[in-house]
């Protein structure tokens, strides 16, 4: 009886001790107070003029946030500010991280970050070597979007204010994904910028944002990385062009130029296919496949819709229109940039990999020189309400 | 402690009658009515209420009565008619001096009342006595009649106030176990429901009774009831509550390992599934057993409704049950230690409730749960009357008053709000909901969401592991019965349940094996210890 008591305990603290063994497994189980830490929203990357790394973090102040938001004691004397924004100077990211604690109270709490700001300065340095603290530390936010700003320091666009949120880096998100849905900005998670610069038959691309006035920004056009460090820009409508080739366009308004007018066509569907065409084991063509579906979303003129032909031709319009766009843009990284943002060596790593081994490093010229085939398949579903537009001439 | 356990086992061959001790003690009846009068006086010294009455008839009063019984306790009216003015009527016309024939005649012929019986020794006359009968002693025999005269005790029946339902009856048990009975009997109208009556407490003597259905509950657990019963040697069983303690298999676990009702349509519902309740004198609280966790989400409500709306409720139930037990220990890892996985505006929300409260989350949410326990309690033992000063008090306490003095965070308030919302509505899990969301918060506090699981695991271990009169407890989850899921988190409407638990149902599988081992291991240990 008492030999089986023992046996029964030693069995519970073997239990006990397994059950133990996960606590070393973990991480982070220190006990911190949701008050004990300061909420970083923004964070912005920078180089100085001496090379020096720049880090600029916006702090979010909750009990302010709530007042403002439920619209207590507005217009009452000393309102404290919904945000702050503080930088500091480091020789590594980590290390201005750390850095930050002898201005700040609370230690810096990055996994609400909003946005990742980089520099100017620092994309023509080079963006690979600060990344790795972010990718490196387990508290950050994979999902957290990375801009490019262009003219402006991040510093100057996380201390923007505005009514439209009290949160400029909750504002400068939503600005992000609103343009998104326009399809005019790449939309780079910290995610995706990490798997591009991994990598190898694709160069990253970083969605652009600058100053519109004092109080608001424009998030429009894409940054092109060539090797981690800025190639060059392209504008809204090349960036547009680019989105539709690789397949990640959700919806855009395509103007196209009809007959006595102008028709606003609502991308609703639109794929997109990259490929690179082999000869004798030699690439000869870049092959860009987009299909798309459009609805007739407005019709400044005074045409007609009524009759299959017309919408054919407004098929081949928006066709042409699409293809346009794409060439622009793909004639700028091949020509201006040499950036392969497109992927297309990621298709010859995947599919002709003898060949990528001994192409891999000059694949960024070859691609240069390689001419292109775009094939663009349109197709207009509905058109709103109405078929003819109001003022259709007889 | 142990001293007393060795006691038991020691007496646990007496216990078997307890009305055999009494022989022992009081001796036979003795002849004469004189001799008996002394001895009662004896016996019942300084109970004032306990009246012997002498009747005298006869030719000059040669026949000698003694009718003893304790006031109140018999039907004085009923006493009358029955008892007194027949024997009176009787003698005034005839006159018979032979003694014997007087005896026969008043048991077969003169007393009028459907419950008469003979003893033959003292001790069971006076268990006759303090059970509320009165008793007929003859001068010149040594015997004596009981005759059941007792009054209707106690309240009516009602409403029980603990079970209420929107549905079905609103018959509630009594105090009187004979009215219990009845009120069993007329909702089963069938010769096998069986009552096995048995005496408990060696200083109560209280009436316990044994209800099944024979041919539906399972023998075997019958006998177990039986021989768990046998096996109690206490002074008084004033409640079931206290027999529960006797009975249940594992004596230091949190949950409930036999039921309670209050209510006829669900005792009734419950015997017919095959199960075997303990009806005791005194209390309107009826055991049934075996008792499982899915009992605790069980209404009569969910067989009376739409069965869709009853699925509904059950996960209900369930999920308040678990938001009880774990939520204030989730707030607690999710503010302390797992910022990460909070959606950033409502992380804003949290931060800007938490700013300015001088206490940890932790301490915070101990404080709010011992003040509102502190409310609850005093709401259970305080007069009724005082009853609105409680609740102002209550609503200051837990209310916009302890988040505006900054002692409390408003999401605080709704969440200790919540789990005493959700806490009540499953009752029987109360006891062990109340302790674990301690544990759960204590963990919380010390290791986060990790804490959590490793309090879940022991717990869902220490469940699985109960059983209640050789049934598992979490039947029929583990093990799975698929045939039992109908009447579990998923009820199928009244004629889709066709077949009864197949889990209390079974005979000689290993289940029922197991608890008996485990039984005789039990009462093996007492004896040793």
């Amino acid at each position: 009886m008492i030999l089986g008591k023992v046996k029964k305990g030693i069995f519970a603290v073997q239990i006990l001790l397994l059950l133990m063994f996960p606590l070393l497994l973990t991480g982070c189980w220190n006990n911190r107070d949701l008050v004990d830490i300061n909420i970083a929203t923004g964070i912005g990357l920078d180089r100085t003029e001496e090379g020096k790394l720049l880090l600029t973090i916006q702090i979010v102040e909750p009990a302010a946030i709530q007042s403002t938001a439920s619209g207590k004691g507005k217009g009452g004397g000393a309102q404290p500010e919904p945000v702050f924004t503080q930088c500091f100077e480091g020789e590594t990211v980590f290390e201005a991280v750390r850095g930050m604690l002898s201005i700040v109270d609370k230690k810096v709490f990055f996994s609400a970050a909003q946005v990742l700001i980089l520099g100017e300065r620092l994309l023509q340095d080079g963006i690979e070597e600060v990344l790795d603290f972010f990718q490196r530390d387990h508290e950050m936010d994979y999902q957290m979007r990375i801009l490019a700003a262009k003219d402006v320091t991040p510093r100057e666009i996380l201390e923007i204010k505005n009514d439209i949120d009290p949160i400029p880096a909750v504002y400068i998100k939503e600005t992000v994904d609103n343009t998104v849905a326009r399809g005019t900005v790449k939309k780079t998670m910290l995610i995706d910028l990490i798997k591009d610069i991994e990598d190898r038959g694709k160069q990253p691309a970083i969605g652009q944002i600058s100053k519109e006035g004092e109080e608001k920004v424009r998030t429009e056009g894409t940054a092109v990385i060539k090797d981690g460090k800025l190639a060059g820009w392209l504008d809204p409508y090349e960036t547009r062009g680019y989105l539709f080739a690789i397949g990640e366009l959700r919806s855009a308004i395509v103007s196209v130029p009809a007959d006595k007018g102008k028709v606003a066509m609502e991308i609703m569907k639109a794929k997109g296919k990259t490929k690179v065409e082999f000869e004798n084991n030699q690439p000869s063509m870049l092959s860009i496949k987009v299909s798309v579906e459009a609805n007739v979303g407005g019709y400044e003129g005074t045409g007609r819709l009524d009759s299959p032909d017309n919408l054919y031709m407004l098929e081949e319009k928006l066709k042409e229109e699409i293809k346009k766009e794409i060439i622009m843009a793909l004639e700028k990284t091949q020509k201006e940039y040499s950036s392969d943002i497109f992927g297309f060596g990621t298709y010859v790593r995947k599919f002709h990999p003898q060949y990528w081994k001994n192409a891999e490093k000059e694949w960024d010229s070859i691609f240069s020189n390689l001419p292109a085939q775009i094939q663009v398949d349109a197709k207009i579903e509905r058109t709103g309400i109405i078929i003819n537009p109001v003022a259709s001439g007889d | 402690m142990a001293e007393k356990t060795r006691k038991r086992g020691k007496e646990e061959n007496q216990n078997s009658n307890n009305r055999s001790t009494h022989t022992d003690l009081y001796g036979p009846i003795p002849k004469t009515t004189e001799a008996v009068k002394e001895k009662l006086g004896e016996i019942f010294s300084q109970c004032s209420d306990f009246i012997q009455r002498e009747i005298l008839c006869g030719k000059n009063g040669k026949t000698r009565m003694l009718l003893a019984y304790f006031n109140g306790f018999v039907d004085k009216m009923i006493l009358n008619q029955d008892v007194i003015s027949p024997i009176l009527d009787f003698f005034s016309n005839n006159e018979t001096d032979e003694v014997s024939p007087v005896y026969m005649r008043l048991k077969d012929c003169i007393v009028v009342n459907s419950e008469i019986k003979e003893v033959d020794d003292m001790g069971q006359a006076v268990d006759g006595i303090i059970s509320g009968e009165a008793l007929l002693f003859i001068d010149g025999e040594e015997k004596a009649l009981v005759i059941g005269v007792k009054a209707p005790q106690g309240r009516h029946v009602d409403e029980p106030d603990t079970e209420t339902s929107i549905r079905g009856s609103r018959e509630g048990f009594v105090e009187n176990l004979l009215i219990n009975i009845i009120l069993i009997r007329k909702r089963i109208k069938n010769p096998n429901l069986k009552m096995e009556m048995m005496t408990l407490g060696k200083q109560t003597k209280t009436d316990i009774c044994i209800c099944y259905i024979k041919g539906i509950a399972n023998e075997e657990i019958v006998d177990e009831v039986r021989r768990r019963l046998k096996k109690i040697n206490t002074d008084a069983i004033l409640d079931t509550g206290i027999i529960e303690q006797y009975i249940t298999d594992n004596r230091l676990s949190l949950f409930p390992l036999v039921g309670n009702s209050e209510k006829c349509d669900k005792l009734a519902g419950k015997l017919l599934e095959g199960r075997v309740a303990i009806i005791c004198d005194g209390t309107p609280y009826i055991l049934t057993v075996p008792y499982l966790f899915i009992e605790s989400i069980q209404t009569t409500d969910d067989y009376y409704d739409n069965a869709f709306f009853a699925t509904f409720m059950r996960i209900i139930r369930l999920l308040a049950l678990m938001i009880s037990n774990l939520l204030p220990g989730m707030y607690v890892a999710l503010v302390c230690f797992h910022h990460t996985v909070i959606p950033f505006k409502l992380m804003i929300t949290l931060a800007a409730s938490r700013q300015g409260i001088p206490f940890s989350p932790f301490v915070e949410a101990i404080l709010m749960i011992i003040a509102f326990e502190f409310l609850r309690e005093a709401g259970v033992r305080m007069p009724r009357p005082i009853g609105q000063a409680l609740s102002i008090v209550g609503a200051i306490v837990l209310g916009e008053a302890s988040v505006s003095a900054g002692v409390s965070s408003n999401l605080m308030v709704i969440i200790v709000a919540i789990t005493a919302t959700c806490s009540f509505m499953v009752p029987p899990l109360i006891r062990a909901t109340m302790l674990l969301r301690f544990v759960f918060l204590a963990a919380a506090n010390f290791m986060g969401f990790f804490g959590i699981a490793l309090v879940a695991v022991v717990v869902l271990t220490h469940l699985c592991s109960l059983r209640s009169f050789g049934i598992p407890y979490m039947a029929p989850f583990s093990p799975l019965t698929s045939s039992d899921l109908k009447d579990s988190l998923i009820v199928v409407p009244i004629w889709a349940m066709v077949t009864r638990p197949r889990m209390l149902r079974q005979e000689n599988t290993g289940g029922f094996k197991n608890s008996k081992r485990m039984e005789v291991k039990t009462s093996r240990d007492s004896r040793k210890s």
